[in-house]
């Protein structure tokens, strides 16, 4: 295969960041949705229900047998849906209000910071190793060269997510600042001190994979945590695994760890001042944030586009299987989108913490957790 | 160059979680809360004097709109008040389909107050299923006398009407399925470690402290104190009830969250009994057209969900209408202690008081 150009390569890789755009347009909204339904049926209720339902035609006919039969019609669990595009246009139509004594420009940076920092962390993420697919031959300019299943799987992937991770959290303390009002003020304090402390624990629950594979490449990294550890390995990825979740939660601002935004105590948090599009932006990186806290959890501890997690793949399933031993970009948006029921599923059970009893649990029981797993996880690898 | 400074905050009056328009001025350092003062009377419409120009029988109409969550129980407080300053006897039936009525608003209302307080603490679920089971109970409501809410559930020397045909099995129905919703919202909640750190020792409050604020209820039950007007000062049928009064030794939010749970079941025993030895007979005493008052007062206290509802009355000689009102509303009572309570503590644990005080504003400023 000839080497490609630099334009070449250059409209590859705009192709891939618009793909991994999509994606992100297409899991949140969906997310969102989800949301909605999930907590609803939770609740035994319905989440959203309008807009969409036809009560004539063929799906209408279906709906109304359904009820009749005293059962919640299959096609309504769609409906609602198309209120995701009246949400998205009434951000955007709505006045946007700015204090009159606030910080002008760190009042407009604020959202924009937390919603390109969400974003950014894509770029290192691998959905599928080496060549996601070939463009067809018929294509100008690019035709039949590979479309590869990352933007960028760069060497120091993690190290990227973490520093672009740890950039969202000024969005929201300078929101927070800007606002130049008591409520917001105090949720971005409480958010600054929250997500600083669970970084710690994150970062060291992720250096136990980075440990038994030996690379921080993302692609790399999973693909070795998903074929090539052994038995030994599995306990301290479970553990991991568990302290990394409870970490994400606390990193996205998801009960039971939702302190800066606790609309009980603190009216809205940081965002209390933020209307329109501005608030669209923290509610955005919201969701993106879930999603990206989920595709590292899938890639580094379940075993990212292979079948298997925590190494079983390469243990019970050989690469020589048709479909269930080759990674595949399915299996990875699988485990993504069960990571991301977990979350609403969590938050439809459980209360909040407090706010010290927030950072009690972060300093006094997981960051020693951590530590003990990632001594575990040395010396496996030290001895095996 | 640096100075430290409290940080002055309102909380309210418009605020997800004041229940209402409450206001409280609070002084922060940090979080922890330095001074608490609530500021009440934006829901004051002058209820006592109003009343004070109505008649008996229409401002009966009034006590629905104080403890709105409760109005049944206001009601029976008001009816007996006025019964006991003329000194009519109320037939027997009448006075146990009162009781019956009374504690399923008592479930009503201590399931809003499960509701609203779980939510306030972040676990939605359980505010939905409280809900649900909280409509059937306002369907009864409706079934019976036609609102769900504001009820203006009796009349004075009685009933309106008998029970609605159907109405019996509508109550057992529920009350069928009721002691496993109860299971339900203890499943999400009791046990449940986040929701133990949040109430465990949290908004604390002891006996001779609720004795000294005046708080009756079951924050005063929950200090370990046994006192419940139905037992103390039978009214309505309650002396015929078998029903125990639970009580906690602890004084914190989770003691109260258990003793209302365990009044909750305690409620459907009443109402089991209710229906198993409802007399027969006639529900409405014989009054006269007009009610005109001699020169008399009286207070009848009431164990109303949140406590003690006492109704003072002065009569004025040949008025239809009582010479002066006043309402001992626990609400009112209730709420004096929020400072105590949560003085030095933290902002959230504010949040967990107000929910375990259950302040409902159209009582307080009535």
């Amino acid at each position: 295969m000839p080497q490609p150009t630099l334009l070449q390569s250059l409209v590859i890789a705009l192709i891939q960041v618009i793909l991994v755009v999509i994606l992100i347009f297409v899991i949140v909204p969906l997310t969102i949705f989800a949301e909605r339904k999930v907590l609803g049926h939770l609740q035994q209720r319905l989440g959203s229900t309008r807009i969409a339902g036809t009560l004539t035609g063929l799906s209408g006919f279906l709906n109304r047998w359904m009820w009749r039969m005293g059962k919640v019609p299959v096609l309504s669990y769609w409906r609602g849906l198309p209120g995701l595009a009246g949400d998205v246009l009434k951000m955007i139509l709505k006045e946007d209000v700015r204090p009159a004594k606030a910080d002008r420009f760190v009042f407009f940076i604020a959202p924009a910071l937390s919603f390109v920092a969400a974003v950014v962390v894509f770029g290192a993420i691998s959905f599928a190793p080496g060549t996601l697919f070939t463009l067809p031959a018929w294509v100008p300019l690019v035709g039949g060269l590979p479309v590869a299943g990352a933007i960028a799987d760069i060497n120091v992937g993690l190290l990227w997510i973490l520093g672009f991770a740890s950039v969202g959290v000024y969005g929201i303390l300078l929101a927070g600042w800007a606002s130049n009002s008591k409520y917001p003020l105090l949720g971005g304090l409480r958010s600054a001190a929250q997500i600083v402390s669970y970084e710690v624990p994150l970062t060291l629950s992720l250096l136990v994979p980075v440990l038994l594979s030996g690379s921080l490449s993302f692609g790399e990294l999973s693909r070795r945590m998903a074929v090539e550890t052994g038995y030994a390995a599995i306990l301290p990825q479970m553990v991991g695994f568990l302290l990394y979740l409870t970490c994400g939660f606390a990193e996205t601002n998801r009960t039971p760890f939702d302190m800066p935004e606790a609309e009980n105590e603190l009216v809205a948090g940081f965002h209390t001042e933020y209307s329109g599009m501005k608030f669209g932006f923290f509610y955005l990186a919201e969701y993106i944030n879930m999603a990206v806290v989920s595709a590292i959890a899938a890639g580094f501890f379940l075993g990212g586009p292979w079948l298997l997690p925590f190494g079983l793949q390469g243990l019970w399933i050989p690469e020589s299987v048709p479909f269930l031993g080759q990674p595949n970009v399915l299996f990875f948006l699988a485990k993504v989108v069960f990571l991301l029921f977990v979350y609403i599923w969590v938050r439809g059970t459980i209360p909040r913490y407090r706010y010290d009893q927030i950072m009690s649990v972060g300093w006094k029981y997981l960051i020693p957790l951590t530590l003990i797993n990632l001594a575990l996880a040395a010396g496996i690898r030290y001895f095996a | 160059m640096f100075k430290n400074q409290e940080m002055e905050i309102n909380m309210g009056p418009q605020h997800p979680s004041t229940h209402g328009v409450l206001r409280l001025k609070l002084k922060l350092d940090g979080e922890v809360v330095k001074e608490c003062r609530p500021v009440i009377g934006y829901l004051h419409r002058g209820v006592e004097k109003i009343c004070e120009n109505k008649t008996f029988f229409q401002g009966q109409v009034w006590t629905d709109r104080m403890d709105y969550c409760s109005a049944v129980a206001n009601n029976l407080g008001w009816a007996e008040a006025v019964e006991k300053l003329f000194g009519i006897t109320v037939p027997r039936r009448a006075r146990y389909i009162r009781t019956l009525l009374n504690e399923l608003n008592r479930l009503a209302s201590h399931l809003i107050w499960l509701a609203t307080h779980a939510m306030d603490i972040g676990a939605l679920t359980v505010f939905l299923y409280t809900f649900r089971d909280r409509e059937s109970i306002l369907d009864m409501f409706e079934a019976f006398c036609g609102a769900r809410l504001t009820t203006t559930a009796f009349r004075i020397g009685g009933l309106r009407e008998d029970m609605p045909p159907g109405f019996e099995k509508m109550v057992r129905d529920f009350l069928q399925t009721f002691p496993a919703a109860i299971e339900e919202y203890e499943a999400l909640l009791t046990e449940n470690r986040i929701w133990k750190k949040r109430t465990i020792g949290v908004a604390k409050l002891t006996a001779e402290q609720c004795i000294a604020l005046g708080v009756t209820g079951p924050l005063l039950r929950a200090a370990g104190v046994p006192y419940d007007i139905r037992k103390a000062h039978p009214y309505a049928a309650y002396d015929e009830m078998d029903f125990e009064v639970p009580t906690r030794p602890e004084a914190d939010t989770y003691a109260r969250y258990l003793v209302r749970l365990e009044e909750m079941r305690q409620s459907v025993r009443i109402i089991y009994q209710c229906l198993d030895k409802m007399p027969e007979g006639p529900v409405m005493a014989k009054l006269p057209k007009v009610l005109k008052s001699e020169v008399c007062e009286v207070y009848h206290p009431t164990e109303a969900p949140k406590g003690e509802i006492g109704y003072y009355l002065v009569g004025e000689k040949g008025s239809t209408n009582p010479y002066r009102f006043h309402v001992r509303a626990p609400g009112f009572m209730n709420l004096q202690s929020l400072p105590a309570m949560v003085e030095g503590s933290l902002i959230a644990d504010i949040i967990a008081a107000i929910g375990t005080l259950d302040v409902v504003l159209g009582e307080i400023d009535r």
